[in-house]
């Protein structure tokens, strides 16, 4: 049932982290379809590789909480798909998301520079 | 997992193929572009499309955590919840008990209302297009209704434009042999298209055509369902079969579907309607003024019944020639024949009944929210650390409506058997419920059964979830968990003061009703109703074809009768006391004015017999017969009615003009007044004034049907064989039929009214028990949370008065407002319930007093026990308990 991908060639993406990639992306790129959501954060997370398919559970998951929502629209190659955009409610859940990250990361940091 | 799977599947059921193509829609295109991008990257086609796959992932797989996601999400969440709430509710199986308990009789209840409400009210008729379905009337006055003439009724049906089809109805019985017994049925005259009226075909056989109610043409019958299962074993071989109707031989050629017209009853203690057949109208019987056939119509689609009244006023003013002078002024009236089947009165008592049981499902909402919100003040540690481990507040008020909705749809699952075992018992009970009314657990029924439920889950959950899960988790963990429920306190305070309010309301229409009815058993009905057995034959016409046979009839049978043992005295007369009679024109001898009054046939004994009492003259004697001079009796209402309308002050030896029915149509005769009665009330309805009455000789205006009273000695029921022997021995064919005593036809003239009597007193009954519970639970709850109080201030030296005064004191003030606010409302509310009064008004203070001071000591019971089990608290106990 879990979202992430799970095969051992892969090294693993942090639990809740696609949802709040997706976010970011939706935020800074405006509408994209899943295609384009998906190169984007293939990407920029580099050695952690995701398969593609995964943001398709992630974004019905996020559309069903009102952070996001869809319109239809032609891709590329003329076919009808989906654009996704960010809502009001999934900015403000981006900010704190991301605000709970930075902090997260700061106490892990300082953790870790105690310990050494 | 697999449970939730599968309900997972149902619930995403409807809007599951939509969302399953959006998403392969989606996947295609996906993979479309980033084949399309791997060729630009330069692979060849073949590994583009492969290398397009391996970096999307299992598509099916994908696929499948799609579909999970979208729909268990909240799934899930509420079967977890709904897991957690029965878990919870199982560790105190008590509560749950009496909860479960208090929510099933509260929907029970008004489940079998609602289905009564449904049958009756909302679709009274089983007919297609119902409201299209008129009964046509004529109206001597505004207010009255009358039946109409046969010429009338021809010319109606020659000449109006509004119906579809027109039928004349009247009543028609005859007897017929069954086992070689006589048996009497009963049936109706009707027209050809009588069945296009209601839109129903026969399930066997055919309807009535055209041409059949011809004089000459042979006599056909349709039968009902019933007659058709009891009595021919539901052989479809009935068709065709010769039946003798008062000897008169009729071929049977349709039965009715079951249902349409089994109960159709002409008065409440008959026996339904079996058998239909056809006017076939004299030459005497249309030129005769006799108003006797009812006609029902269905309209044109689109003809309004305003325009039908305006079509029916046409053909009356055509034929403004045969009618005579004096019914000039007449007018016609056409009426919905729902507003006929489903009267005033009874749609009032439904409607006020109604109210009641949603009051007391209120109470026992009331009770219920009460009883969750007393648990959580014990819950909050529990709560506080869920809240501590994470869970929203949303999550936890979730958790708590889950339970009530656990309590909801256990109490819905048996407040449903509850319902079908009260219609079971009570609808027999119910006596005026229209012929039409299909009042069963259907569809209709079970739906509201299940909104109610869920309604009822949400209203009794709502307040403790939002309350509960508002505690401040970090001042209840620190704390030994007191004080925080003072809010809690006053909010039940305020619930059980409006409990204590409705009860008082219904207490109050309750008792108005009571005393209603007490006043109504008390109306004298002018007759002495105990050890009186009435029954009704009927003269065939075949073998009595004329009034002299029928008059010569009665002796014979009066003389055996008289001489069975255990008979005080006996009489034949036309109708028998409150089962109506027929109304006839007086006037005065050569005058013009006319005087609408009853009439009634007696003999010699009736008087004896019913115990009316002779004021002045005399009564009928043997000697009043065909030959003798007419004479008649009159009541004291008429007697005063003919000094008030003609002047006439002392009417002993005075003349009338009535009828001399049965000797042949329209016969007049001046009688003479010989003696003046008591008022016998002939109507049922008690609440109308006694009515004016001219009593003639039944030997001088006999008729076919006529009824037997007899006055036992000892058991009514004992003497009817030996009347049957007596019987056989003039005419073994003849039938006896509505064998029933004057005592079963008076209650039945109160059961408008003992009906919503004993509901609406039940129900009062029921809240004020509720209501009393809900006192005692808060009062008890209090008394448990300040066991250490009490305990300090016993040690401390406070007497048990002073403890009872602290914990009583909150809720003595609750009663008192409650009971205020309760009578201010029964005094603005039972005023709907006026048309049903009797003799009482409805602001009657001695029903206010004794609704208040009732309920003021139910609740100050209830309050006071658990009060006074504080006052032997023992101080040492209650204080090393914490």
């Amino acid at each position: 049932m879990s979202i992430v991908d799970m095969s051992k060639d892969k090294a693993e993406l942090p639990y809740g982290t696609l949802d709040l990639l997706i976010l970011k992306t939706l935020d800074a790129m405006g509408p994209l379809h899943g295609y384009s959501i998906a190169r984007r954060i293939e990407q920029v997370s580099g050695n952690l590789r995701l398969s593609q398919g995964t943001v398709y559970p992630a974004l019905i998951r996020l559309e069903q909480q009102g952070w996001i929502r869809t319109k239809w629209g032609l891709s590329e190659t003329n076919r009808k798909v989906k654009f996704y955009s960010l809502t009001a409610a999934g900015a403000k859940q981006l900010r704190v998301e991301v605000a709970n990250w930075e902090n997260a990361a700061a106490l892990v940091a300082r953790i870790l520079e105690a310990k050494s | 997992m697999t449970l939730r799977r599968r309900l997972a599947r149902v619930m995403a059921l409807f809007r599951r193929s939509r969302l399953e193509r959006e998403l392969d829609h989606e996947l295609a295109a996906h993979l479309e572009l980033a084949e399309r991008d791997a060729l630009a990257r330069g692979l060849p086609p073949p590994e583009a499309r492969r290398e397009a796959l391996r970096r999307f992932g299992g598509v099916e797989q994908i696929k499948e955590i799609h579909r999970e996601q979208r729909s268990t999400l909240w799934i899930e969440n509420l079967l977890e919840d709904a897991r957690y709430g029965v878990a919870s509710l199982r560790r105190e199986p008590l509560f749950a008990l009496v909860a479960v308990a208090v929510l099933a009789l509260g929907i029970g209840a008004n489940t079998a209302m609602f289905s009564l409400v449904d049958g009756v009210l909302l679709r009274p008729m089983p007919f297609p297009d119902p409201d299209r379905i008129v009964r046509v009337w004529e109206a001597p006055t505004p207010t009255t209704s009358n039946s109409t003439t046969t010429r009338t009724f021809l010319e109606l049906k020659r000449r109006s434009r509004a119906f579809e089809a027109l039928s004349a109805e009247s009543l028609s019985t005859a007897t017929v042999l069954i086992d070689g017994e006589p048996r009497r049925l009963n049936g109706r005259y009707v027209s050809w298209d009588h069945f296009a009226v209601f839109g129903i075909e026969p399930i066997l056989g055919r309807s009535f055509r055209p041409g059949e109610d011809e004089p000459g043409a042979a006599r056909v019958l349709i039968l009902s369902h019933a007659l058709w299962q009891q009595q021919f074993g539901g052989l479809a071989s009935v068709i065709g079969r010769q039946l003798l109707l008062d000897s008169e031989p009729h071929t049977v050629i349709g039965v009715l579907p079951p249902g349409a017209f089994d109960r159709h009853r002409a008065r409440p203690l008959e026996e339904p309607a079996s058998f239909w057949r056809l006017n076939a109208f004299t030459e005497q019987e249309i030129a005769a003024s006799m108003h006797w056939l009812n006609p029902v119509g269905r309209l044109k689609p689109g003809i309004t019944t305003a325009q039908a009244h305006q079509d029916v006023m046409n053909v009356r003013a055509q034929i403004a020639d045969l009618v005579p002078e004096w019914k000039k002024d007449w007018s016609m009236r056409v009426e919905p024949f729902e507003r006929l089947l489903v009267g005033d009165t009874l749609r009032q008592s439904i409607y006020i009944t109604a109210g009641a049981v949603f009051l007391v499902l209120l109470i026992a909402c009331a009770n219920i929210t009460n009883l969750l919100l007393a648990r959580g003040a014990g819950r909050q540690k529990e709560l506080a650390v869920r809240a501590a481990l994470g869970a929203t507040r949303l999550r936890i008020a979730m958790q708590l409506l889950a339970e009530s909705l656990v309590l909801g749809a256990a109490g819905g699952l048996a407040g449903v058997a509850l319902a079908a075992a009260l219609l079971e018992i009570g609808l027999p009970l119910v006596g005026a419920l229209p012929f039409t009314a299909d009042v069963t657990l259907d569809r209709r029924v079970f739906a509201f059964a299940t909104g109610a439920a869920l309604v009822v889950a949400i209203v009794v959950g709502m307040l403790p979830a939002i309350r509960m899960s508002t505690v401040s988790e970090v001042a209840t963990l620190n704390d030994a968990s007191r004080g925080s429920s003072r809010a809690n306190d006053r909010a039940r305070r305020l619930i059980v003061g409006v409990e204590v309010a409705v009860s008082v309301m219904l207490i109050c229409g309750a008792l108005l009703l009571f005393k209603s009815l007490a006043r109504m058993q008390r109306v004298d009905i002018g007759a002495r109703i105990d050890r009186v057995v009435t029954m009704a034959i009927d003269l065939p016409w075949a073998r009595y074809p004329s009034g002299h046979y029928w008059a010569a009839f009665y002796p014979l049978l009066m003389e055996r009768v008289k001489a069975i043992p255990g008979v005080e005295s006996a009489s034949i007369s036309g109708d028998v006391p409150l089962e109506g009679t027929g109304g006839e024109n007086l006037r005065l001898p050569g005058g013009d004015e006319r005087l609408l009054v009853r009439f009634k046939r007696a003999d010699a004994d009736y008087f004896a017999t019913m115990g009316i009492p002779v004021l002045s003259g005399r009564g009928f004697t043997d000697g009043d017969r065909i030959g003798s001079p007419y004479i008649t009796v009159i009541n004291e209402a008429l007697a005063r009615r003919l000094e008030s309308r003609f002047g006439m002050k002392d009417p002993l030896g005075r003349a009338l003009d009535l009828p001399a029915l049965g000797f042949g149509p329209d016969q007049r005769a001046t009688m003479t007044i010989v003696g003046i009665i008591g008022n016998e009330r002939v109507r049922s309805d008690l609440r109308v004034p006694p009515d004016e009455i001219a009593y003639v000789p039944i030997a001088q205006a006999p008729r076919m049907r006529v009824k037997l009273s007899v006055r036992t000695l000892g058991g009514a029921a004992a003497v009817v064989p030996a009347i049957r022997g007596a019987l056989d021995e003039i005419d073994p064919l003849l039938a006896i039929a509505d064998i029933r005593t004057l005592e079963d036809i008076w209650r039945r003239s109160l059961s408008d009214l003992v009906e919503p009597v004993w509901m609406i007193g039940l129900f009062a009954a029921v809240a004020a028990l509720l209501a009393g519970i809900g006192l005692y639970g808060v009062v008890a709850n209090s008394v448990a949370q300040q066991r250490r109080e009490i305990g300090i201030r016993m040690a401390l030296g406070a007497r048990s008065a002073d403890v009872l005064s602290l914990i009583s004191r909150h809720v003595l003030a609750t009663i008192a407002a409650g009971l205020a606010i309760g009578l201010a409302a029964a005094a603005a509310l039972t005023r709907v319930m006026r048309s049903l009064l009797f003799e009482v008004s409805a602001l009657d203070p001695a029903a206010f007093a004794t609704a208040a001071v009732a309920m003021a000591l139910i609740g100050t019971v209830a309050a006071l026990i658990p009060a006074a089990r504080a006052t032997r608290v023992d101080p040492t106990v209650a204080l090393r308990s914490e």
